[in-house]
Parts: C-alpha cells; structure tokens; sequence
C-alpha cells in the first residue's frame, strides 16, 4: 500500500509543472462561465465531469452565443477526437485492465497523462497504475482547484494567459519527446509533426492537430518499412 | 437546460478518452497498427508545442526576440545535459524565456 502510494505521489509530482503552466486557462475559464452567465455550479461542473480545456472555453461560449446544441456537441467532439488517437495507442496496455482502472484512468486521460504515457513500462503493473491514477488524479484537483478561483475571484485576478505560462507546456512536452527521438523515422515524424501542425494552426484548421500527428505518424512509419527492407 | 448539455458534454469528452480502452471494442490491432501506433506519443506532443513556441497572434514567429523561441532552445541544450531531467528543462527553459520576454 506504501509503495503504491509513493507511485501515486511520484505521478503527481510528475505532473506538478503541466498543472501549475495550466492555471491562467483554469481561471480564464472559471471568470468566462461566470461572466457569460452561468452559475458557479454549471461552471464547476463543467471542469469537474467535462474535464478538457480547449473544449470547456469553446463550448461555454457557444453555449452562451446560444448555438444549436448540435453545434455544441460537434464542436467538442471535433476538440475531443485526438482522444481516440491515446486511446489506441494505449488499448493494448489497458484494455486487459479491471474496468475501474479503465474507467478511472479513461476519464483522466488528458493530453498532460499521455504526455506521461511514454514509458515502455507504462500502465504494466499495479504501481504504474497508482503512478498514472497520481498523475491524472492531482492534474484533475489542480485544474478544479483552478476553476474554482476563476469562478469565485476571477474578476479581481489579473488576465494571467499573457503570462507566458504555456511555455510550461512546451517546456515539459519538448523534455518528455526529445529522448524518445533516436531513428531517422522518429525524427522525420517529429519534424512533420511540428511544421504540419505550426501550417494547420495558421490557417485555423480544426481538426489540425489530429491531422498533423496522423500525418507525422505516416511519415515515422513508411520510414520505418522502407528503411527495414535494406 | 444547461446541466443537461454539460452532462451531454461530459460524455462525448469521456467517450473519446474512453471507447479503445474498451477491451470487448471487437478490434484487435495488427502489428502494422501498433508500429504506426507507437509514434503517436511523440506525434501529438510535438504538434501540441510547436504551435506554442512559433504561432502568436495567428502569426508565424520566428524573429530572434520571440522569448518561446530562445526558452525552447535552452531548454533542449539542457536537457541533453541533463538526461532530459523535467524540472532542468522547464526551469532552464523558462529562466531563459522570462528574461527575453520581460528584457524590454
């Protein structure tokens, strides 16, 4: 019980830099709800079962604009669908796990516990279950934590997005990608990956991150193949 | 009515984390699949902060006092210094980003 509960702290710090480099979103969204006309409740509940940030800020606003709910509902699933990419690749590891494992580790899988999903290792045992359940678990408190002061405070805080907070993000991302490049096809995905996603965001495509990973992942493969037939 | 859409919402976010966790999901993933798979992990991240580090204000921006720019460079330097030890990389990374960002 010890051991797993040091796994679960280890998560959780761990994930320490993602859920601090997320707060000014936590609190934007917290002020915009509220300011949007919500009630504290609707906000909170918003991070505390819908739990996806982009998808938050952009449907509370759609939602106040007063867009169809379909709109609502296929704009978050167009947010959302990078999801099915994680879910994929993490099926063979826990797929075979007790469901509440995947029901609790589904829910809190966030692009910041995928992030941490990188290990060979990763999801194999019980302690890496408590470690991913510790990661997932206090980005999940942090982000409420950060909602929460958005709703009840947000129009006294400074706007704290300018802050630079999401180089945190990057940061963290660009440490945990990094080692994990050692062949010419994951370097060739990384590069596709990046350039494809920096066009897409430019030209405001949707869909655009899915795109450019799918794309990067394509290109890391065919690499792969051709090369290994030589 | 907003409840219901929220709870509504809730569930198209838990479906798209949840549905290939799902062992009984009749798929079963070719070893081409799980190859291609395996370069999800650095695919998303690196598409996740590249836009971070050269996208401000829907602009391309590679100028030299872009302060994302010099934090990701230093922060790279330090992490094959330092195995790539989180905390260096983020700390590093964002000393160097603060002071070019707050320099003028």
């Amino acid at each position: 019980m010890q051991r797993a509960l040091a796994a679960a702290m280890k998560g959780a710090s761990d994930m320490l830099p993602l859920s601090f480099a997320v707060l000014p979103w936590g609190i934007l969204f917290g002020s915009l709800a509220v300011h949007r006309g919500f009630d504290w409740f609707e906000a909170q509940l918003f991070s505390g079962i819908v739990f996806g940030g982009a998808v938050q800020i952009v449907t509370v606003e759609l939602m106040a604009n007063n867009a169809s709910l379909f709109t609502v509902l296929f704009s978050a699933f167009v947010i959302s669908s990078r999801h099915f990419l994680y879910g994929l690749a993490l099926r063979e590891r826990l797929s075979i796990k007790p469901l509440r494992w995947r029901l609790g580790l589904g829910f809190l899988l966030t692009d910041e516990l995928f992030a941490l999903s990188g290990d060979r290792r990763a999801y194999r045992n019980r302690f890496r279950l408590y470690y991913a359940l510790g990661a997932g678990g206090s980005f999940y408190l942090a982000w409420n934590l950060w909602t929460f002061l958005g709703i009840f405070a947000g129009t006294s805080l400074p706007d704290l997005t300018e802050l630079g907070l999401d180089f945190a993000i990057a940061a963290t991302f660009l440490a945990l990608v990094l080692p994990g490049i050692k062949t010419v096809a994951s370097f060739s995905a990384a590069v596709v990956a990046g350039v494809a996603s920096v066009t897409f965001t430019l030209w405001e495509f949707d869909l655009g991150l899915v795109c450019a990973a799918l794309l990067a992942m394509c290109v890391g493969f065919s690499i792969q193949k051709i090369r290994g037939q030589f | 009515m907003n409840i219901l859409t929220i709870l509504l919402l809730a569930s198209v976010t838990f479906g798209t984390r949840y549905l290939f966790l799902e062992g009984r999901l009749p798929l079963r993933l070719g070893s081409n699949v799980k190859q291609l798979l395996s370069y999800s992990g650095p695919s998303v991240l690196v598409a996740i902060c590249t836009p971070i580090i050269f996208v401000h204000d829907h602009r391309l921006d590679t100028s030299l006092d872009n302060p994302y720019l010099w934090g990701a460079a230093v922060a790279i330097l330090a992490g094959y210094k330092t195995a790539f030890n989180i905390y260096w990389c983020v700390g590093t990374g964002t000393l160097a980003f603060v002071l070019v960002n707050y320099q003028g």
